[in-house]
Protein backbone atom coordinates (compact mmCIF):
# COMPACT_ATOMS: atom_id res chain seq x y z
CA UNK A 1 0.00 0.00 0.00
CA UNK A 2 0.85 3.60 -1.04
CA UNK A 3 0.90 6.40 1.66
CA UNK A 4 -1.99 8.18 -0.88
CA UNK A 5 -3.51 4.59 -0.84
CA UNK A 6 -3.94 4.54 3.42
CA UNK A 7 -4.72 8.50 3.34
CA UNK A 8 -7.74 7.44 1.04
CA UNK A 9 -8.85 4.17 3.10
CA UNK A 10 -12.17 3.79 4.61
CA UNK A 11 -11.25 3.67 8.20
CA UNK A 12 -9.58 7.32 7.83
CA UNK A 13 -13.05 8.34 6.24
CA UNK A 14 -15.15 6.85 9.13
CA UNK A 15 -13.01 8.83 11.68
CA UNK A 16 -13.45 11.55 9.62
CA UNK A 17 -17.40 11.03 9.07
CA UNK A 18 -17.62 10.38 13.14
CA UNK A 19 -15.48 13.65 14.25
CA UNK A 20 -17.97 15.99 12.31
CA UNK A 21 -21.34 14.00 13.65
CA UNK A 22 -20.06 15.04 16.61
CA UNK A 23 -19.26 18.54 15.23
CA UNK A 24 -23.08 19.20 13.83
CA UNK A 25 -24.59 17.21 16.85
CA UNK A 26 -23.00 20.38 19.17
CA UNK A 27 -24.23 22.62 17.03
CA UNK A 28 -27.55 21.85 17.00
CA UNK A 29 -27.24 21.15 20.75
CA UNK A 30 -26.23 24.70 21.67
CA UNK A 31 -28.40 25.93 19.29
CA UNK A 32 -32.03 24.48 20.77
CA UNK A 33 -30.20 25.04 24.73
CA UNK A 34 -29.46 28.74 23.55
CA UNK A 35 -33.10 29.20 21.60
CA UNK A 36 -34.13 28.18 25.19
CA UNK A 37 -32.40 29.65 27.46
CA UNK A 38 -33.36 33.48 25.30
CA UNK A 39 -36.67 32.86 25.78
CA UNK A 40 -36.17 32.75 29.44
CA UNK A 41 -34.11 36.08 29.24
CA UNK A 42 -36.61 37.95 27.36
CA UNK A 43 -35.45 38.01 23.98
CA UNK A 44 -38.03 37.68 21.34
CA UNK A 45 -38.97 35.00 18.42
CA UNK A 46 -37.53 37.52 15.98
CA UNK A 47 -34.83 38.09 18.02
CA UNK A 48 -33.29 34.32 17.74
CA UNK A 49 -34.94 33.94 14.16
CA UNK A 50 -32.46 36.92 13.61
CA UNK A 51 -29.84 36.17 15.23
CA UNK A 52 -29.65 32.35 13.54
CA UNK A 53 -30.73 34.00 10.32
CA UNK A 54 -27.48 36.17 10.49
CA UNK A 55 -24.82 33.74 11.71
CA UNK A 56 -25.92 31.33 8.68
CA UNK A 57 -25.96 34.59 6.21
CA UNK A 58 -22.33 35.48 7.42
CA UNK A 59 -20.68 31.59 7.57
CA UNK A 60 -21.00 32.11 4.07
CA UNK A 61 -18.50 34.14 2.63
CA UNK A 62 -15.36 32.55 5.31
CA UNK A 63 -16.28 29.00 4.27
CA UNK A 64 -16.17 29.54 0.81
CA UNK A 65 -12.99 31.58 1.21
CA UNK A 66 -11.57 28.59 2.54
CA UNK A 67 -12.22 26.34 -0.59
CA UNK A 68 -9.05 26.66 -2.08
CA UNK A 69 -6.82 25.94 0.56
CA UNK A 70 -9.24 23.18 1.82
CA UNK A 71 -8.99 21.77 -1.59
CA UNK A 72 -4.86 21.93 -1.75
CA UNK A 73 -4.82 20.30 1.53
CA UNK A 74 -6.35 17.08 -0.44
CA UNK A 75 -3.60 16.86 -2.88
CA UNK A 76 -1.02 16.50 -0.02
CA UNK A 77 -2.81 14.60 2.67
CA UNK A 78 -6.22 12.88 0.67
CA UNK A 79 -9.77 13.65 1.14
CA UNK A 80 -11.14 12.18 4.78
CA UNK A 81 -8.09 13.85 6.64
CA UNK A 82 -8.21 17.09 5.12
CA UNK A 83 -11.88 16.88 6.50
CA UNK A 84 -11.06 16.06 9.72
CA UNK A 85 -8.65 18.78 10.15
CA UNK A 86 -10.42 21.32 7.93
CA UNK A 87 -14.12 20.31 9.84
CA UNK A 88 -12.32 20.94 13.29
CA UNK A 89 -10.24 23.38 14.96
CA UNK A 90 -7.12 23.97 13.23
CA UNK A 91 -6.66 26.06 9.48
CA UNK A 92 -5.27 24.70 6.17
CA UNK A 93 -2.13 26.90 6.50
CA UNK A 94 -0.81 24.94 9.93
CA UNK A 95 -2.26 21.62 8.66
CA UNK A 96 -0.32 22.17 5.59
CA UNK A 97 2.51 23.19 7.63
CA UNK A 98 2.42 20.26 10.33
CA UNK A 99 2.25 18.01 7.46
CA UNK A 100 5.47 19.51 5.97
CA UNK A 101 7.26 19.38 9.29
CA UNK A 102 6.58 15.51 9.67
CA UNK A 103 7.41 14.21 6.14
CA UNK A 104 10.68 16.25 6.59
CA UNK A 105 10.93 14.40 10.13
CA UNK A 106 10.90 11.30 7.94
CA UNK A 107 12.88 12.43 5.70
CA UNK A 108 10.29 11.80 3.10
CA UNK A 109 8.62 13.76 0.24
CA UNK A 110 4.82 14.36 0.11
CA UNK A 111 3.12 13.10 -2.53
CA UNK A 112 6.38 11.11 -3.85
CA UNK A 113 6.91 7.29 -3.64
CA UNK A 114 8.89 8.28 0.17
CA UNK A 115 5.34 8.51 0.95
CA UNK A 116 4.78 5.38 2.78
CA UNK A 117 1.99 4.16 5.00
CA UNK A 118 4.26 4.89 7.79
CA UNK A 119 4.40 8.54 6.83
CA UNK A 120 1.40 9.24 6.16
CA UNK A 121 0.80 7.51 9.87
CA UNK A 122 3.19 9.80 11.40
CA UNK A 123 1.36 13.19 9.70
CA UNK A 124 -2.13 11.72 11.45
CA UNK A 125 -0.16 11.39 14.74
CA UNK A 126 1.16 15.07 14.62
CA UNK A 127 -2.14 16.63 13.09
CA UNK A 128 -4.50 14.93 15.13
CA UNK A 129 -2.69 15.69 18.69
CA UNK A 130 -1.73 18.90 17.65
CA UNK A 131 -5.40 20.12 16.94
CA UNK A 132 -6.54 18.68 20.07
CA UNK A 133 -4.17 20.82 22.25
CA UNK A 134 -6.78 23.70 21.54
CA UNK A 135 -9.73 20.97 22.64
CA UNK A 136 -7.99 19.85 25.59
CA UNK A 137 -6.87 23.25 27.35
CA UNK A 138 -10.59 24.68 26.54
CA UNK A 139 -11.96 21.75 28.57
CA UNK A 140 -10.29 21.90 31.10
CA UNK A 141 -9.71 26.01 31.73
CA UNK A 142 -13.22 27.18 30.11
CA UNK A 143 -15.41 26.36 33.80
CA UNK A 144 -12.46 28.28 35.22
CA UNK A 145 -12.99 31.16 32.92
CA UNK A 146 -16.72 31.29 33.08
CA UNK A 147 -16.23 31.60 37.25
CA UNK A 148 -13.74 34.05 36.71
CA UNK A 149 -15.89 36.57 34.49
CA UNK A 150 -19.10 36.21 37.12
CA UNK A 151 -16.48 37.67 40.01
CA UNK A 152 -15.33 40.31 37.89
CA UNK A 153 -19.08 41.13 36.94
CA UNK A 154 -19.93 40.68 40.13
CA UNK A 155 -17.84 43.36 41.40
CA UNK A 156 -19.08 47.57 41.13
CA UNK A 157 -18.47 48.23 37.37
CA UNK A 158 -17.41 45.31 36.50
CA UNK A 159 -20.16 44.68 34.05
CA UNK A 160 -19.17 48.30 32.06
CA UNK A 161 -15.37 46.95 32.01
CA UNK A 162 -16.02 43.35 30.95
CA UNK A 163 -18.43 44.86 28.05
CA UNK A 164 -15.28 47.51 27.46
CA UNK A 165 -13.08 44.70 27.15
CA UNK A 166 -14.80 42.76 24.73
CA UNK A 167 -15.85 45.42 22.12
CA UNK A 168 -12.14 46.57 22.77
CA UNK A 169 -10.76 43.01 22.14
CA UNK A 170 -12.83 43.22 18.68
CA UNK A 171 -11.48 46.09 17.77
CA UNK A 172 -7.80 45.11 18.96
CA UNK A 173 -7.92 41.95 16.67
CA UNK A 174 -9.78 42.77 14.05
CA UNK A 175 -6.78 45.90 13.63
CA UNK A 176 -3.91 43.70 14.14
CA UNK A 177 -5.64 41.01 11.83
CA UNK A 178 -6.41 43.68 9.18
CA UNK A 179 -2.86 45.70 9.06
CA UNK A 180 -1.40 42.13 8.75
CA UNK A 181 -3.61 41.81 5.61
CA UNK A 182 -2.63 45.34 4.30
CA UNK A 183 1.41 44.29 4.54
CA UNK A 184 0.56 41.83 1.64
CA UNK A 185 -0.07 44.75 -0.87
CA UNK A 186 -1.71 46.73 -3.23
CA UNK A 187 -4.87 44.38 -3.78
CA UNK A 188 -5.21 43.42 -0.20
CA UNK A 189 -5.39 46.70 0.99
CA UNK A 190 -8.29 48.01 -1.76
CA UNK A 191 -10.17 44.57 -0.95
CA UNK A 192 -10.20 45.73 2.90
CA UNK A 193 -10.81 49.31 2.14
CA UNK A 194 -13.94 48.61 -0.19
CA UNK A 195 -15.89 46.08 2.49
CA UNK A 196 -14.90 48.94 4.82
CA UNK A 197 -16.68 51.71 2.89
CA UNK A 198 -19.77 48.88 1.99
CA UNK A 199 -19.95 47.48 5.84
CA UNK A 200 -19.71 51.20 7.07
CA UNK A 201 -22.32 52.37 5.01
CA UNK A 202 -24.79 49.49 5.05
CA UNK A 203 -24.38 49.64 9.06
CA UNK A 204 -24.77 53.76 8.77
CA UNK A 205 -28.31 53.21 6.23
CA UNK A 206 -29.90 50.74 8.29
CA UNK A 207 -29.64 52.87 11.52
CA UNK A 208 -31.11 55.75 9.54
CA UNK A 209 -33.46 54.43 7.59
CA UNK A 210 -34.63 51.11 10.87
CA UNK A 211 -33.77 49.09 8.12
CA UNK A 212 -33.35 46.06 10.73
CA UNK A 213 -32.92 42.95 8.10
CA UNK A 214 -29.97 45.00 5.98
CA UNK A 215 -27.66 43.80 8.96
CA UNK A 216 -27.88 40.74 8.67
CA UNK A 217 -26.41 40.84 5.27
CA UNK A 218 -24.31 43.63 6.20
CA UNK A 219 -21.18 41.31 6.35
CA UNK A 220 -22.47 39.06 3.42
CA UNK A 221 -22.88 42.01 1.62
CA UNK A 222 -19.55 43.75 2.33
CA UNK A 223 -17.43 40.48 0.96
CA UNK A 224 -19.17 40.02 -1.98
CA UNK A 225 -19.17 43.67 -3.34
CA UNK A 226 -15.48 44.53 -2.24
CA UNK A 227 -14.28 40.92 -4.02
CA UNK A 228 -15.95 42.00 -7.48
CA UNK A 229 -14.08 45.22 -6.98
CA UNK A 230 -11.16 43.51 -6.82
CA UNK A 231 -11.88 40.87 -9.63
CA UNK A 232 -11.77 44.23 -11.78
CA UNK A 233 -9.29 46.05 -10.64
CA UNK A 234 -6.73 42.92 -10.31
CA UNK B 1 -29.06 30.90 35.07
CA UNK B 2 -27.20 27.90 37.08
CA UNK B 3 -29.29 25.23 34.50
CA UNK B 4 -27.93 26.81 31.79
CA UNK B 5 -24.36 27.35 32.59
CA UNK B 6 -24.26 23.88 34.00
CA UNK B 7 -25.64 22.16 30.77
CA UNK B 8 -23.29 24.71 28.69
CA UNK B 9 -20.17 23.12 30.49
CA UNK B 10 -21.78 19.66 30.04
CA UNK B 11 -22.36 19.45 26.60
CA UNK B 12 -19.49 22.02 25.81
CA UNK B 13 -16.77 19.26 27.85
CA UNK B 14 -18.85 16.04 26.29
CA UNK B 15 -18.65 16.85 23.16
CA UNK B 16 -15.13 18.18 23.10
CA UNK B 17 -13.90 15.05 25.08
CA UNK B 18 -15.70 12.85 22.12
CA UNK B 19 -13.57 15.17 19.78
CA UNK B 20 -10.03 14.58 21.65
CA UNK B 21 -11.02 10.97 21.96
CA UNK B 22 -11.33 10.17 18.36
CA UNK B 23 -8.61 12.73 17.10
CA UNK B 24 -5.69 10.03 19.85
CA UNK B 25 -7.71 7.30 18.45
CA UNK B 26 -7.34 7.23 14.45
CA UNK B 27 -3.30 7.46 14.80
CA UNK B 28 -3.08 4.73 17.12
CA UNK B 29 -5.38 2.63 15.05
CA UNK B 30 -3.26 3.26 12.10
CA UNK B 31 -0.51 2.43 13.97
CA UNK B 32 -1.55 -0.73 16.37
CA UNK B 33 -4.31 -2.22 14.74
CA UNK B 34 -3.55 -1.50 10.99
CA UNK B 35 0.18 -1.75 11.74
CA UNK B 36 1.67 1.41 9.82
CA UNK B 37 3.38 2.31 13.19
CA UNK B 38 5.99 5.57 12.45
CA UNK B 39 7.72 5.00 15.91
CA UNK B 40 7.86 7.03 18.79
CA UNK B 41 10.74 8.49 18.69
CA UNK B 42 9.71 10.20 15.16
CA UNK B 43 6.50 11.21 16.37
CA UNK B 44 8.44 12.42 18.88
CA UNK B 45 10.38 14.94 16.76
CA UNK B 46 7.74 15.46 14.50
CA UNK B 47 5.42 16.60 17.27
CA UNK B 48 7.76 18.55 19.00
CA UNK B 49 8.49 20.10 15.58
CA UNK B 50 4.96 21.25 15.26
CA UNK B 51 4.60 22.64 18.88
CA UNK B 52 7.24 24.26 18.83
CA UNK B 53 5.36 26.81 16.76
CA UNK B 54 1.74 26.18 18.00
CA UNK B 55 1.68 25.05 21.29
CA UNK B 56 1.99 28.76 22.78
CA UNK B 57 -1.30 29.64 20.90
CA UNK B 58 -3.28 26.31 22.32
CA UNK B 59 -3.44 27.96 25.74
CA UNK B 60 -3.41 31.79 24.60
CA UNK B 61 -5.90 32.00 21.95
CA UNK B 62 -9.19 30.33 24.34
CA UNK B 63 -8.32 33.01 26.98
CA UNK B 64 -7.79 36.00 24.72
CA UNK B 65 -11.27 35.30 22.84
CA UNK B 66 -13.58 34.31 25.78
CA UNK B 67 -14.96 37.92 26.59
CA UNK B 68 -15.96 37.97 23.29
CA UNK B 69 -17.49 34.31 22.92
CA UNK B 70 -18.47 33.28 25.93
CA UNK B 71 -18.63 30.03 27.39
CA UNK B 72 -20.63 28.36 24.88
CA UNK B 73 -19.26 30.55 22.02
CA UNK B 74 -15.99 28.86 22.97
CA UNK B 75 -17.35 25.43 23.05
CA UNK B 76 -18.58 25.73 19.60
CA UNK B 77 -15.84 27.77 17.84
CA UNK B 78 -12.74 25.86 19.62
CA UNK B 79 -14.27 22.24 18.14
CA UNK B 80 -15.79 24.05 14.90
CA UNK B 81 -12.62 26.28 13.94
CA UNK B 82 -12.23 29.15 11.60
CA UNK B 83 -12.53 31.24 14.95
CA UNK B 84 -11.24 34.56 13.94
CA UNK B 85 -12.54 34.11 10.21
CA UNK B 86 -15.85 33.12 11.13
CA UNK B 87 -16.88 32.75 14.19
CA UNK B 88 -15.65 36.32 15.82
CA UNK B 89 -17.34 38.04 12.39
CA UNK B 90 -20.79 35.59 13.40
CA UNK B 91 -20.66 36.70 17.19
CA UNK B 92 -20.35 40.71 16.12
CA UNK B 93 -22.93 41.07 12.89
CA UNK B 94 -25.41 38.87 15.56
CA UNK B 95 -25.12 41.17 18.55
CA UNK B 96 -25.36 44.18 16.10
CA UNK B 97 -28.28 42.74 14.00
CA UNK B 98 -30.30 42.25 17.39
CA UNK B 99 -28.78 45.21 19.24
CA UNK B 100 -27.49 43.95 22.33
CA UNK B 101 -24.20 44.63 24.06
CA UNK B 102 -21.50 42.01 24.11
CA UNK B 103 -20.34 40.40 27.19
CA UNK B 104 -24.19 41.11 28.66
CA UNK B 105 -26.50 38.26 29.15
CA UNK B 106 -28.50 38.50 26.24
CA UNK B 107 -25.23 39.38 23.94
CA UNK B 108 -23.80 35.87 25.36
CA UNK B 109 -27.10 34.03 24.27
CA UNK B 110 -27.05 35.90 20.62
CA UNK B 111 -23.56 35.01 19.86
CA UNK B 112 -24.45 31.34 21.07
CA UNK B 113 -26.97 30.83 18.56
CA UNK B 114 -25.43 32.77 16.00
CA UNK B 115 -21.87 31.10 16.00
CA UNK B 116 -23.92 27.55 16.23
CA UNK B 117 -25.72 28.60 12.73
CA UNK B 118 -22.30 29.70 11.12
CA UNK B 119 -20.73 26.23 12.76
CA UNK B 120 -23.45 24.38 10.81
CA UNK B 121 -23.15 26.13 7.42
CA UNK B 122 -19.74 25.99 7.27
CA UNK B 123 -19.92 22.17 7.26
CA UNK B 124 -22.78 22.65 4.96
CA UNK B 125 -20.69 23.93 2.26
CA UNK B 126 -17.47 22.56 3.38
CA UNK B 127 -18.42 18.77 3.27
CA UNK B 128 -19.62 18.46 -0.31
CA UNK B 129 -16.64 20.63 -1.33
CA UNK B 130 -14.23 17.89 0.40
CA UNK B 131 -16.06 14.72 -1.27
CA UNK B 132 -15.82 16.66 -4.62
CA UNK B 133 -12.14 17.38 -4.16
CA UNK B 134 -9.50 18.35 -6.97
CA UNK B 135 -12.66 18.15 -9.44
CA UNK B 136 -13.61 21.28 -8.27
CA UNK B 137 -10.57 22.84 -9.25
CA UNK B 138 -11.00 22.41 -12.58
CA UNK B 139 -14.47 23.76 -12.59
CA UNK B 140 -14.26 26.52 -10.95
CA UNK B 141 -12.46 29.29 -13.59
CA UNK B 142 -8.78 30.52 -12.74
CA UNK B 143 -10.16 34.74 -12.40
CA UNK B 144 -12.40 33.23 -9.87
CA UNK B 145 -10.22 31.04 -7.88
CA UNK B 146 -7.09 34.27 -8.16
CA UNK B 147 -10.00 36.29 -5.90
CA UNK B 148 -9.85 34.04 -3.31
CA UNK B 149 -7.14 35.10 -0.92
CA UNK B 150 -8.82 38.47 -0.82
CA UNK B 151 -11.40 37.26 0.84
CA UNK B 152 -9.33 38.12 4.13
CA UNK B 153 -8.84 41.42 4.11
CA UNK B 154 -12.72 41.84 2.81
CA UNK B 155 -13.85 39.83 6.17
CA UNK B 156 -11.52 41.56 8.65
CA UNK B 157 -12.63 45.08 7.10
CA UNK B 158 -15.73 44.84 7.48
CA UNK B 159 -16.23 43.65 10.72
CA UNK B 160 -13.23 46.08 11.94
CA UNK B 161 -15.38 48.93 10.60
CA UNK B 162 -18.52 47.68 12.61
CA UNK B 163 -16.49 48.53 15.64
CA UNK B 164 -14.31 51.30 15.16
CA UNK B 165 -17.35 52.92 13.31
CA UNK B 166 -18.42 53.55 17.07
CA UNK B 167 -15.24 54.28 18.30
CA UNK B 168 -13.57 55.84 15.68
CA UNK B 169 -10.24 56.85 17.39
CA UNK B 170 -9.38 53.51 19.40
CA UNK B 171 -9.82 51.96 15.65
CA UNK B 172 -7.25 54.31 14.46
CA UNK B 173 -5.17 53.07 17.66
CA UNK B 174 -5.68 49.72 16.71
CA UNK B 175 -4.60 49.68 13.74
CA UNK B 176 -1.46 51.72 14.30
CA UNK B 177 -0.67 48.97 16.70
CA UNK B 178 -1.48 46.64 14.48
CA UNK B 179 0.95 48.00 12.10
CA UNK B 180 3.64 48.14 14.12
CA UNK B 181 3.42 44.85 15.67
CA UNK B 182 2.71 42.94 12.55
CA UNK B 183 6.12 44.46 11.21
CA UNK B 184 8.43 44.01 13.79
CA UNK B 185 9.63 40.41 14.80
CA UNK B 186 7.21 39.17 17.12
CA UNK B 187 5.87 35.62 17.15
CA UNK B 188 2.72 35.05 15.46
CA UNK B 189 0.74 34.46 18.75
CA UNK B 190 1.71 37.31 20.45
CA UNK B 191 0.91 39.35 17.64
CA UNK B 192 -2.89 39.83 18.81
CA UNK B 193 -2.11 39.63 22.28
CA UNK B 194 0.11 42.60 22.55
CA UNK B 195 -2.88 44.42 20.16
CA UNK B 196 -5.53 43.34 22.99
CA UNK B 197 -3.56 44.06 25.68
CA UNK B 198 -2.69 47.80 24.31
CA UNK B 199 -5.74 48.64 22.91
CA UNK B 200 -7.78 47.55 25.93
CA UNK B 201 -5.76 49.15 28.70
CA UNK B 202 -5.70 52.43 27.19
CA UNK B 203 -9.60 52.23 27.18
CA UNK B 204 -9.98 51.10 30.61
CA UNK B 205 -7.43 53.73 31.49
CA UNK B 206 -9.63 56.84 29.52
CA UNK B 207 -12.60 55.46 31.20
CA UNK B 208 -11.40 55.76 34.47
CA UNK B 209 -10.60 59.25 33.73
CA UNK B 210 -13.89 60.20 32.44
CA UNK B 211 -15.77 58.97 35.19
CA UNK B 212 -14.71 59.10 39.00
CA UNK B 213 -14.73 55.59 40.43
CA UNK B 214 -17.96 54.09 42.16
Amino acid sequence: MTGMELANHPVIWIFASAIIVIVVFQAFKFLSMSKKRAKEIGLTDEDIKRSIKTGAITAIGPSVGIIIVAVSLISLIGNPLTLMRIGVIGSAPIESMGAQLSAEAAGAQLGSASFTPEVFSLIVWVLCIGGAGWMIFTVFATPSLDKIQDKLSAKPNGKHILGLVASGAMIAIFGSLLSNEFLNGFPYIFTGLVAMIVSFTINYISNKKGIAWLKEWSLGFSILISLIAVYFVV
Amino acid sequence: MENYAKATHFWGRLTLSLGILLSFALPIYLSFVMGYHPGFALIFNAFLAYAAVIAVVWFVEPIMYYPVLGSAGTYIAFFTGNISNMCLPAVAACQEAVGVEPSSQKGEVVATLGISAASLVNKLILVPVILAGLWLLTVIPEGIQEIFPYVLPAIFGAVFVQFAGKLPWYGVLALAVGFMVNISPVPLFAKNLICILLVVSVMIYIDKRKRPAV
